[in-house]
């Protein structure tokens, strides 16, 4: 099936869908499908941005063949990722983020990039949620993405937030920080719900950018709030820190005094 | 952008954008056809099969399936939400490989202990049970026969088997996994208070200013509680929560504080706050001197492990060893005050009486806690080793300060795991009453020390049932005769019926199955041969010749892979339920769907095998070597068959008629209208027409009242009603107990009154043993302990150098035989991976993700290397969850436990990691 012939297959499917419903029904996994191999054919870590990457990928399989937890594989006619370039689909098989990134090295023209040889620094992609479907979201225990995720913490934080609906829940919202995510997908991988809530896509697909003409002025450092900011536990402890506000004013406070110095006080 | 790569784009995005259009013409299709099914579903109140927090569900079935679960709106605990687990309620009945014939093992159509799994009919299942049973109860008498049942079983059905096994078979060989889960919390509210059960309740978590997690990974192992914990830190800015931990979890990601402490220096720590409290004069002696007294026990009482080293594998020996004599080192010489006993052997002469406690002075008590300064807790408990002994001191300091706050602040502490599978955990259980009794700070709203729950029903099932070896219903034990009395009062059974011997708790049946002093095992929904620690002997030993082991259970487990005869089992919502939660709310549920195939109740199970036996087998003279008891002649149980006809039962009665199906009991009809039209599958199996559940319950309320009082089963039922928390007075629940106003038990200007019956009377004594043996009674107080610190059996050593501890995650239940059948539960976490520290791995030339493998002294298992693990390992810890069929963790565990509860630690088992 040529490029022009699977576009107007596709557009066809789709009316039929607008049509009929259970035609739809039908036919919808396989669109959805495709849809879903194409964006989810993540590149190995490492990968150059795609155009450089298809420059230089010689589509010889020294990456696939040198990862152990088969995560990578060449794409076949049928993949929907060029063929014979290296992809994975994280629903499937997550990148595992090998300590020592085994797939980097071996890659003979560069297309990946051999400076990369700590695989937290990898972007192989960025997860986007379905917060209307994700679980969490819904005020449900999940948060199976952020336990999983081999980042967690800085790649997966956790909003936690009050849940009007209960009034008496808290929420813990996994919220994505591009700055760390890797695109491993071991999320996707993980996610309990019938379709993943969670899904790993290329950068382009998922990264919006601010017109240059404009600084945030939140800064680039804005976090979530952590719940227990401002809070100095030794300060609000010690009773005596919060009288001591001139010199002095804490030891004259002390009940009492030492033994002879003031008499008739109690010790 | 290249010619091939703007196609790709363009692809992309038609395809994305087709999917779009088609996806939502399709869902629009699907809600309308949801919504035209949704009509013919029947919603009704059900409870979340898994922790002890005790959610309501809601549960939809439709066409003799479950269709939908979701989280009942109206239930005070959850409000309409679920963790991962309960969001999957529904689905653990629909695993592919339930269980749904009988299986037994046979050879040339007889059964045989060598032969392969055949399905058999229930009646030759139940037959070869029933004849094997008799064959070594005639032997043996009912010591060498054992019922292990669960902290997930139903009420009815742990009423059932326990009173067939104690009140039938006469022997008190029935125990629950509870043992190996909350025994340690069980024993500390007897001794400290007399009563079994905590005095607060959910409530609290909202009106606590300080919340302390003491061992307790709540995040975790109480998922929809920790939230209302988090949400309570959120809404009162200046709440704060404390995690005291042995390494950091997911509590610790909203802690304000966190304390790394080494394993069992929690009694050391404790024992400091207890003394800045004397020292900074903030305990409030009125409280004190009217409600409390103080005790203390003995201190060298082993570690819960066999005296003998008979079967022992040789590695194991030098551990077990340290049962008998055990050495103490600086820190233990100096916290029990015998400095100069320091790197000596002390014989462990206490082992047979650990439980033995004694009024102390206050003086005393304090003269005990004098050697906990901030300096020797320190230096003793430390756990982190990358941390500064400066800034642990000053975490130590802030804890003490939290809990010495002025009289306004409210706190709670709470545990579960951590301090109850603890070699000393019903020490530290007390420890921690003892801090908030010694502020007078408990059992009132957002004051108290609250003992998290671990199963559905440990408490309302294991406990409050006593479906324990030395447990009768409502806090009575076998050991006591006017308890055994009024339990054959209540049963309509002849005077001695009840044996007077404690039967064997959990570990001590399988190391019968071991050492041949018990033959017959049957196990109820639990999976024992994966879950107790030290699997590799009880694996071997159910296998040996003479015993016979059966296994119910719903799904495939390891425990049956060594058993002789499986029994397919009937599961939550295929049954009439009742389940009580770790705040005493006692909730149910109706039957509403079949059990698939011939999966049956437990409970019918039991009914079915108590009629193929008569009176005159069991109620007549048995031997029961050993029993020297007032009352009783020696060695063996009397025949109470003369007794028994002139009560009116006839010696051909079988157990069915003299125990369950009763006239009294036959009274309560099927059908009753509370059914609202749903099976009842005993029901319609046992063919005789009486309400089992219904008639057991109403059996079984009047052991409850004067303290445990439940409602009638009607008004469970009520479509309003989503549990009820026991003592129920005039129809109303009790939130708070021991504190006037709260509690229906205190009268008017008592203030307090703890008025548990149990160990109300002890001796007295000093720190160092009893004076005077006269029993002085305590009406209406609680005991403070003096507890020290002590060590463990198995310490590192250069060839075993690492301490693995073990524990539950989220995703999984247990050990995963239901969880683990709900393949979206599966992808969550598909094995169990040893979190480590990467220095630790590093220093075994090992990486995250290499296959190692791990070994103790019991036995050698291959676990994968996670150094981003879910739990932060400080150097020298690693842990491993015991969810995961293929990673038997419960074989590298030791098998030592408290000597007072029998419950065994599951958190300190030394071990070495090497490549594999």
């Amino acid at each position: 099936m040529s490029a022009i012939d699977r576009r107007q297959f596709l557009i066809r499917t789709a009316q039929m869908a607008g049509v009929a419903a259970c035609v739809a029904a039908v036919w919808s996994p396989l669109v959805r499908g495709q849809a879903h191999a194409a964006a989810h054919a993540l590149r190995p870590p490492g990968a150059l941005p795609e155009e450089d990457f298809m420059a230089l990928c010689l589509k010889c399989g020294q990456c696939v063949k040198a990862c152990p937890f088969k995560t990578l594989k060449l794409a076949t006619v049928a993949d929907h990722a060029p063929t014979g370039t290296p992809y994975f689909i994280a629903r499937e098989t997550p990148c595992e983020m090998c300590v020592d990134v085994p797939c980097v090295p071996v890659c003979p023209s560069g297309a990946l990039d051999r400076s990369l040889t700590d695989i937290t620094k990898a972007r192989m992609g960025l997860p986007v949620i379905d917060r209307e479907i994700c679980l969490s979201f819904r005020g449900l225990r999940c948060e199976v993405c952020y336990r999983v995720c081999p980042v967690r913490g800085k790649a997966i934080t956790l909003n936690i937030v009050h849940n009007e609906d209960t009034n008496r829940h808290a929420r813990f919202e996994p919220v994505i920080n591009s700055e760390h995510c890797t695109g491993c997908g071991i999320c996707e991988k993980a996610c309990p719900t019938e379709e993943s809530s969670i899904r790993v896509l290329r950068h382009q697909f998922v990264q919006g950018k601010l017109g240059e003409h404009y600084s945030p002025s939140l800064g680039e450092d804005f976090k979530i709030q952590d719940i227990r900011q401002g809070t100095d536990i030794a300060k609000e402890l010690n009773p005596g820190d919060k009288r001591q506000a001139a010199p002095g004013v804490g030891y004259f406070n002390q009940p009492g005094g030492r033994e002879g110095i003031i008499p008739g006080a109690k010790p | 952008m290249t010619s091939l790569s703007r196609r790709e784009f363009i692809k992309t995005s038609i395809a994305a954008t087709t999917a779009a259009t088609a996806g939502f013409t399709v869902s629009q299709a699907a809600l309308a056809q949801a919504s035209a099914a949704e009509a013919g579903w029947k919603w009704d109140k059900g409870v979340c099969r898994f922790c002890g927090v005790g959610c309501g569900e809601q549960v939809a079935t439709f066409d003799g399936k479950i269709v939908a679960i979701k989280g009942d709106p109206d239930a005070p605990v959850n409000r309409g939400l679920n963790c991962i687990k309960g969001y999957f309620n529904g689905r653990i009945l629909y695993g592919e490989d339930r269980l749904t014939r009988p299986l037994m093992r046979m050879k040339g159509g007889k059964f045989d202990k060598d032969g392969d799994f055949v399905p058999v009919t229930w009646d030759q299942a139940l037959d070869e049970i029933a004849a094997q049973f008799k064959r070594i109860y005639k032997a043996k008498g009912p010591s060498a026969v054992a019922m292990l049942t669960s902290g997930q079983s139903l009420v009815s059905e742990g009423y059932i088997t326990n009173k067939l096994i104690k009140a039938g078979f006469r022997s008190n060989n029935i125990d629950p996994n509870a043992r190996l889960c909350m025994a340690s919390a069980v024993v500390a509210f007897y001794q400290c208070f007399g009563v079994d059960e905590p005095a607060n309740c959910y409530d609290d978590f909202e009106l606590a200013d300080t919340t302390v997690l003491w061992s307790n990974n709540m995040a975790e192992a109480h998922p929809i509680l920790w939230s209302r914990v988090t949400d309570h830190r959120l809404a009162d800015k200046n709440s704060r929560i404390i995690n005291v931990t042995t390494y950091r979890n997911m509590c610790s990601d909203i802690s304000d504080l966190e304390i790394i402490y080494k394993p069992n220096t929690e009694l050391a720590i404790l024992n400091y706050i207890a003394r800045e409290m004397v020292k900074r004069n903030a305990v409030n002696m009125d409280f004190v001197n009217k409600h409390c007294i103080f005790a203390t026990g003995p201190v060298d009482i082993g570690f819960g492990m066999r005296p003998t080293d008979k079967f022992a594998f040789p590695a194991e020996k030098d551990t077990l060893a340290k049962q008998l004599n055990y050495t103490i080192d600086k820190y233990e010489a100096i916290a029990q005050r015998r400095p100069d006993m320091a790197g000596k052997s002390i014989e462990q002469k206490d082992a047979g009486r650990a439980d033995a406690h004694w009024h102390i002075t206050f003086d005393e008590y304090k003269r005990g806690i004098e050697p906990y300064t901030l300096d020797f807790v320190a230096e003793l408990a430390k756990g982190d080793p990358s941390e500064s002994l400066d800034a642990f001191k000053k975490k130590l300091q802030q804890l003490a300060d939290y809990y010495i706050a002025d009289k306004s602040k409210k706190i709670m502490s709470l545990w579960c795991m951590g301090v109850n599978q603890h070699v000393r955990g019903v020490w530290v259980n007390q420890q921690i009453y003892a801090l908030h009794l010694l502020l007078g700070k408990h059992g009132t709203p957002g004051n108290g020390a609250f003992s998290l729950t671990g199963q559905p029903t440990a408490c309302g099932t294991a406990r409050e049932v006593g479906t324990f070896c030395h447990r009768l219903p409502s806090d009575m034990l076998v050991a006591n005769p006017a308890h055994r009395e009024k339990t054959e009062k209540i049963w309509k059974l002849p005077p001695k019926t009840l044996n007077p011997r404690v039967g064997t708790a959990l570990m001590m049946a399988l190391r019968g199955l071991e050492d041949g002093s018990v033959n017959f095992v049957w196990t109820q929904t639990v999976n024992l041969w994966q879950s107790v620690p030290n699997t590799n002997h009880w694996l071997k030993a159910a296998r040996n010749k003479e015993n016979f082991v059966v296994v119910a259970d719903a799904y495939p487990t390891l425990s049956g892979k060594v058993a002789d005869v499986i029994l397919p089992a009937a599961m939550i919502f295929e049954k009439w339920g009742m389940f009580g939660n770790a705040e005493r709310r006692m909730q149910c549920w109706r039957q509403l769907v079949n059990a698939p195939g011939q999966a049956r109740p437990d409970a019918w199970m039991m009914l079915e095998f108590a009629k193929r036996f008569t009176l005159k087998e069991v109620w007549g003279e048995l031997p029961l070597p050993g029993l020297k008891v007032e009352g009783f002649p020696d060695d063996k149980l009397p025949s109470v068959l003369e007794e028994a006809k002139k009560m009116g039962y006839n010696e051909n009665m079988t157990l069915y008629e003299a125990l369950f199906a009763t006239p009294e009991n036959k009274k309560f009809k099927w059908p009753d209208p509370i059914a609202k039209g749903t099976e009842n599958s005993i029901v319609n199996l046992l063919g005789d027409g009486w309400f089992v559940e219904k008639a057991l319950f109403e059996e079984y309320r009047p052991f409850t009242f004067g303290g445990h009082d439940l409602a009638p089963f009607d008004m469970y039922y009520d479509d309003k009603v989503r549990g009820l928390r026991w003592p129920i007075i005039d129809g109303k629940e009790t939130k708070w107990r021991f504190s006037e106003g709260n509690d229906p038990f205190v009268k008017a200007g008592e203030g307090y009154n703890f008025h548990g019956k149990l160990l109300k009377a002890i001796p007295s004594g000093d720190l160092d043993g009893v004076k005077d043996t006269t029993p002085k009674p305590l009406p209406g107080k609680a005991k403070i302990f003096f507890r020290p610190y002590a060590g463990y059996p198995e310490k590192l050593d250069k060839n075993y150098d690492l301490q693995l501890c073990t524990g539950r995650i989220l995703e999984h239940w247990h050990t995963g035989s239901m969880t683990r059948r709900v393949p979206e539960l599966h992808r969550t976490a598909p094995t169990a991976t040893l979190d480590m520290n990467p220095a630790d791995a590093q220093a075994r030339g090992l990486k995250h993700q290499d296959l190692a493998w791990v070994e103790t002294r019991r036995g050698k298992i291959k676990m994968i290397v996670n150094t981003r693990g879910r739990n932060k390992m400080p150097p020298g810890t690693i842990w491993a969850a015991f969810f995961d069929e293929g990673v038997q963790v419960n074989q590298l565990t030791l098998d030592a436990a408290d000597p007072l509860s029998l419950e065994p630690d599951y958190k300190k088992a030394a071990a070495k990691v090497y490549k594999a």
